[in-house]
């Protein structure tokens, strides 16, 4: 080998040896989520896609047919669908403003007003979101109870009479009364992302704007609501989201009638699946359901910049 | 995200897609319409022949483990179990308790889907039975062996008929077997009757005047858990029945239709029941259970639209309102004549709770042998005690030390038990139509014969017409 070649071999790095093929160096990497990947698989994407699948294969006595989109059509042209699209727009534009408002206003009256009986406070307007669904039902049942409920007699002191009205017992009202007892149950959970997103304020922004003459409305106009828009914008997606799965309190208070009139996706699928055999139409809706909240949420993030951290952190 | 990595979350998804598809294909359909019931019929009465063959077991049961699943009240349940184990010695029962709604209806999907069902399963004669039939054994074989060939007489006219609801055509097979029976009836506090000088009703306008004296004195009139079906669904089978015998079984079996004037008229009295005060305000609201049992407990209404199960009342655990003792301050009457020439009634009832042995059950040998001894043995002697309900075979006695006033009672239902009319639905769809029917005549929405033309709409579909 002559001195030039000597040279340039020494100069040249050697060739390091090819890198596995499979996932490159990072192969420990991908390891170690391995496990939680597979129970992600197993138990939230299998299913979906095996729903989704029978959506359009299982045919049972509600599909329109024998077609495969047999089963979506049945579900968009029930009647009792589009009764539970209108009850589930009511459900969230009531609960998601009324929880915002009211659990917003909470959050600033605590940690502004109160000294000593802060933690009391926010405890007490948590408890309900800790309660079990169960309990909150049979005890908003007595409570709507219209020949011996604490309401009636309530109503009865300030000289209002229901006249013997259930409130959940009436076709206009059973979805406004179920949905009263949700905002009750988790106004709290907005209190507490507010409580949060109040911490996070920067005290000297509060101290200026207060030292230039903002209080009261103007302060939570100009400085409060504005800072706390990512906590509002997490709150509107996880709402959303929270809507589309309601069915437990709905179930239990009124079963989704009487005849149907507060029935939503969640009643509507659990009757379909598993007390009426349509594995199919409940497939389809249930589909249908998945559509949608994707396609909000996307929406959200879109749209409204919104960030996941439930304390409101991310993009403004 | 680099060539190799793309490939490998695409075949990966492409996996998943697959397994799902070929789960989705395999789903179970049912027969919508008479050609493929007809269809479906044939193999079923050609697979249930082959299968209804001798017991695919002959081994005797002398060691392992029988796993059960029910609603059926827990503490009951374990009287029975303890004294199968205690007779046999080699052998734990595992029973598992839900409750019906929605617990074990999902529970018992979920277990069928993964073909992880128990051995035992309770059972609901009509749809229940029917959604789960290609996961049962057929059990007249080893019911013939325990109790002989004529075992069937054991039982009373309405538990058979409700034994084999639904079956398809030509399945002459029995899936389930019945471990109580009930009759609906309405019960009402004697006191409280007393009280007033209530006398009970026989005819319409009497219980219309009954509930507004109670009402007047702040005494629930009947109390109607509305919101909730079954109920419901047991006071209109009693009116229509009332009104014509067998028009519900009849217009099921495409008999008859849901235009007929007796069902009508049953439907038109329901919803009056609502406007006449006969019900409480806010019926539609209202739960059965556990509120109005609660209220009627405590004597806080005269008279409550439940069955023979209530007798169970006087057995629960303290405390409890001293006039639920032997239920002496309670009894029963049938349904007042709603229409010109018609009785009181009718007797309507059936089977409260059967069991159907699991195909992973029929290859246990304790699994029947449990079963057995439940529904007519050593087990289910041990439980009568509790009087959850009427026992399903009629030559099953109560024991001694039950109260004279809960003893006479019973007696009364098990006499009227051999002539009730079958209160259990041959298709889901077909109860849910009812379902809907009789909240929409109670809420105002619909007309009684608006609703019962819905009804009629879905009795044809079932019936492919």
């Amino acid at each position: 080998m002559s001195s030039m070649t000597k040279v340039a071999s020494l100069a040249r790095p050697a060739r390091r040896p090819p890198e596995p093929r499979l996932l490159g160096r990072r192969r420990t990497h991908y390891l170690y989520i391995l496990p939680t990947t597979l129970l992600f698989v197993a138990f939230v994407l299998y299913p979906i896609v095996s729903v989704v699948a029978m959506s359009f294969f299982s045919k049972d006595s509600a599909s329109a047919g024998t077609g495969p989109l047999a089963n979506y059509q049945a579900v968009l042209t029930d009647p009792i669908f589009s009764t539970a699209v209108v009850n589930m727009a009511i459900w969230a534009v009531l609960t998601i403003t009324i929880q915002m408002v009211v659990g917003g206003s909470l959050a600033y009256l605590i940690e502004t007003h109160t000294r000593r009986t802060k933690a009391v406070l926010r405890t007490a307007f948590l408890i309900p979101m800790v309660t079990s669904v169960s309990v909150v039902a049979i005890v908003w049942q007595q409570f709507y109870a219209p020949m011996y409920g604490p309401l009636e007699n309530l109503l009865k002191s300030i000289g209002v009479s229901m006249q013997g009205i259930s409130l959940l017992g009436q076709p206009s009202t059973a979805i406004y009364a179920v949905i009263a007892v949700n905002i009750w149950m988790y106004t709290g959970f907005s209190m507490l992302l507010y409580i949060v997103g109040l911490h996070r304020i920067s005290s000297e922004i509060l101290d200026a704007a207060k030292a230039d003459g903002a209080t009261g409305l103007r302060l939570a106009r100009h400085i409060l609501i504005p800072m706390l828009a990512p906590t509002t914008k997490s709150l509107l997606l996880l709402g959303i989201i929270g809507t589309l799965q309601t069915f437990a309190l709905v179930f239990l208070m009124t079963n989704g009638g009487p005849n149907h009139a507060s029935d939503v996706f969640g009643t509507q699928i659990f009757r379909s699946a598993f007390r009426l055999n349509h594995m199919g139409y409940a497939s389809a809706l249930s589909s249908i359901t998945l559509a949608i909240a994707f396609a909000l949420t996307l929406l959200q993030l879109r749209v409204l910049h919104t960030g996941l951290s439930p304390t409101g952190g991310g993009n403004a | 995200m680099t060539s190799y990595r793309l490939k490998l979350v695409a075949a990966a998804a492409a996996a998943v897609l697959a397994v799902g598809a070929c789960t989705g294909s395999s789903a179970t359909t049912a027969p919508g319409s008479a050609a493929s019931a007809a269809a479906s019929a044939a193999a079923s009465a050609a697979a249930s022949a082959a299968a209804s063959a001798a017991p695919s077991t002959t081994a005797a049961c002398t060691s392992g483990t029988v796993t059960v699943w029910s609603w059926f009240v827990q503490s009951t349940m374990q009287k029975a179990v303890d004294a199968y184990q205690k007779a046999h010695p080699g052998v734990t029962v595992k029973y598992t308790y839900y409750n019906y709604d929605p617990e074990y209806l999902t529970a018992l999907k979920a277990a069928a889907a993964s073909n992880t069902l128990p051995d035992v399963i309770g059972l609901q004669p009509g749809s229940l039975t029917q959604q789960y039939r290609d996961q049962l054994a057929p059990i007249q074989d080893y019911a013939a062996k325990a109790w002989g060939s004529d075992w069937q007489k054991l039982l009373p006219a309405v538990d058979l008929q409700q034994m084999q609801l639904g079956n398809p055509a030509g399945d002459t097979n029995f899936y389930m077997l019945p471990h109580e029976s009930q009759v609906l009836a309405i019960w009402y506090n004697k006191d409280i009757f007393a009280k007033y000088n209530l006398s009970v009703p026989t005819t319409l306008d009497q219980l219309i005047a009954v509930s507004k004296t109670l009402r007047a004195n702040s005494v629930i009139p009947m109390y109607q858990g509305a919101a909730g079906s079954w109920q419901n669904e047991n006071v209109f089978l009693q009116l229509a029945n009332q009104v014509k015998s067998g028009v519900t079984d009849a217009v099921q079996q495409g008999k008859a239709d849901w235009t007929d004037p007796a069902i009508v008229t049953a439907m038109k009295t329901w919803g009056d029941l609502f406007t006449d005060g006969v019900f409480q305000d806010g019926a539609l609201g209202a739960q059965g259970y556990p509120t109005g049992a609660q209220l009627f407990a405590s004597g806080k209404v005269g008279m409550v639209t439940f069955g023979s199960w209530w007798l169970q009342e006087a057995f629960l655990a303290p405390p409890q309102p001293d006039q639920v003792n032997d239920l002496k301050a309670f009894d029963y009457f049938l349904w007042p004549s709603i229409a010109p020439g018609t009785q009181p009634g009718a007797v309507v009832g059936g089977i409260d709770v059967g069991y159907g042995m699991t195909k992973n059950g029929a290859g246990n040998p304790c699994a029947f042998d449990f079963l057995a001894s439940l529904l007519h043995g050593e087990a289910g002697q041990a439980a009568l005690a509790d009087v959850n309900n009427l026992p399903a075979f009629l030559d099953v006695k109560l024991p001694a030390g039950v109260g004279p006033n809960v003893t006479s009672l019973y007696n009364k239902f098990m006499a009227q038990l051999p002539s009730a009319v079958n209160q259990r639905w041959y298709s889901a769809d077909v109860q849910q139509a009812v379902d809907d029917a009789l909240q929409a005549v109670a809420a105002g929405q619909k007309t009684a014969e608006q609703a019962v033309a819905d009804v009629a709409a879905a009795q044809k579909k079932v019936l492919g017409q």
